[in-house]
């Protein structure tokens, strides 16, 4: 809770015109060290976000049964990373479930495969993964929704959450932020 | 410049490929008023094709996207009523899905809310923009992977309008 009520202090700070001009995206300030965790990747690998230092890293906290924000975030960031040329390989973005009932390594596995291969999707244990939510501020309810077919949807948070190649949590992109705004706050990260 | 021009002639070309397809048979008659352009549908994983039939007819580990299993897509598309009178989009359906939905998303405050909508409205003389972050037909249960370069056909019924069928191109 004190993580997320930060959160949305830093952002109302960034909200003021003064100071934030240089990004698109929502800047936390001051930055903070982006919480550490480790969770296992579509191959089955673990993942250690402390390990990805020298690289932009593009945070989403998503689920493969969603057919419209989720894909439409990660097809967005996976634009920004081919746009970015010779350094597409120091921009890594992750999709961290919020649905480990449905998302075993298996399906992340194909739903990767389905984008080109271009992120990586990690699970674990709902503990874990609820520790890694907390940590940033992530909403994430399962919901028993009439008038569809579908078992349960999941409300979610959608912002994308971008650590720096220090390992500060550095900017929030809200959904539907154009690719080049994008483009251009990654490339400020990386310089 | 000619690039250009040539970009505007294919997209005009489009245009009148997508009117020819609107205008299905089972619409002719009432279908006149309503008009769908920009149809596309978003690449999709089928996830192991769950949503299939198996030799003896009987639905794949799925059962028809009830158990949440199957792969998902999104279909967008603009709607446009040239009539005087009210319409809406009430339902859809594609050989691509066991189950198809019509989905609107909500962004209350950070936190994104997907809901099943009875009907789309498309206003007299106005339109209804099916795009992310808003409206989408949901598919369910997906019996093939969309990959870009395919095309998902999708009918369309609205409450006074008819059918109109579309050809969504995936991207």
């Amino acid at each position: 809770m004190r993580g997320f009520t930060g959160i949305i202090i830093a952002l109302l700070v960034v909200a003021a015109p003064a100071g934030a001009a240089d990004f698109k995206g929502g800047l936390l300030s001051p930055p903070r060290p982006a919480a550490d965790f480790t969770l296992t990747t579509q191959d089955g690998k673990e993942f250690r976000l402390g390990r990805e230092r020298g690289k932009v890293v593009a945070l989403w906290f998503g689920y493969t049964f969603c057919p419209d924000v989720c894909p439409t975030t990660l097809a967005d960031l996976v634009q920004a990373q081919q746009a970015l040329g010779k350094d597409a390989d120091r921009f890594r973005i992750v999709l961290v479930t919020v649905d480990p009932e449905r998302d075993t390594p298996a399906r992340l596995r194909e739903y990767v495969k389905a984008f080109g291969g271009s992120f990586t999707a990690v699970t674990g244990t709902p503990e874990r993964l609820a520790e890694a939510r907390k940590a940033y501020g992530v909403v994430a309810e399962k919901r028993v929704v009439p008038g569809t077919s579908a078992t349960y949807l999941i409300d979610h948070s959608a912002f994308v959450y971008v650590v720096d190649p220090t390992g500060q949590l550095r900017l929030m992109f809200p959904f539907g932020m154009s690719v080049p705004d994008m483009v251009h706050d990654i490339k400020r990260l990386l310089q | 410049m000619r690039r250009t021009l040539r970009f505007v002639a294919i997209g005009t070309a489009t245009g009148f490929l997508l009117a020819g397809a609107v205008a299905g048979p089972t619409a002719r008659a009432q279908a006149q008023s309503i008009q769908a352009s920009n149809a596309w549908a978003r690449r999709a994983p089928a996830m192991g094709g769950m949503g299939k039939m198996d030799k003896m007819g009987k639905m794949g580990g799925d059962k028809g996207g009830m158990s949440g299993m199957g792969g998902t897509g999104a279909v967008y598309v603009t709607l446009s009523n040239a009539g005087s009178q009210a319409d809406a989009l009430v339902s859809a359906s594609s050989d691509a899905a066991q189950t198809v939905e019509l989905h609107e998303v909500k962004n209350e405050g950070g936190v994104m809310k997907m809901r099943p909508v009875s009907a789309i409205p498309v206003p007299a003389g106005g339109k209804a923009e099916l795009k992310p972050g808003g409206y989408h037909i949901m598919l369910m249960g997906l019996k093939h992977d969309l990959k870009p370069g395919e095309k998902v056909g999708v009918t369309l019924k609205f409450e006074h309008g008819g059918e109109v069928r579309v050809e969504a191109p995936v991207r």
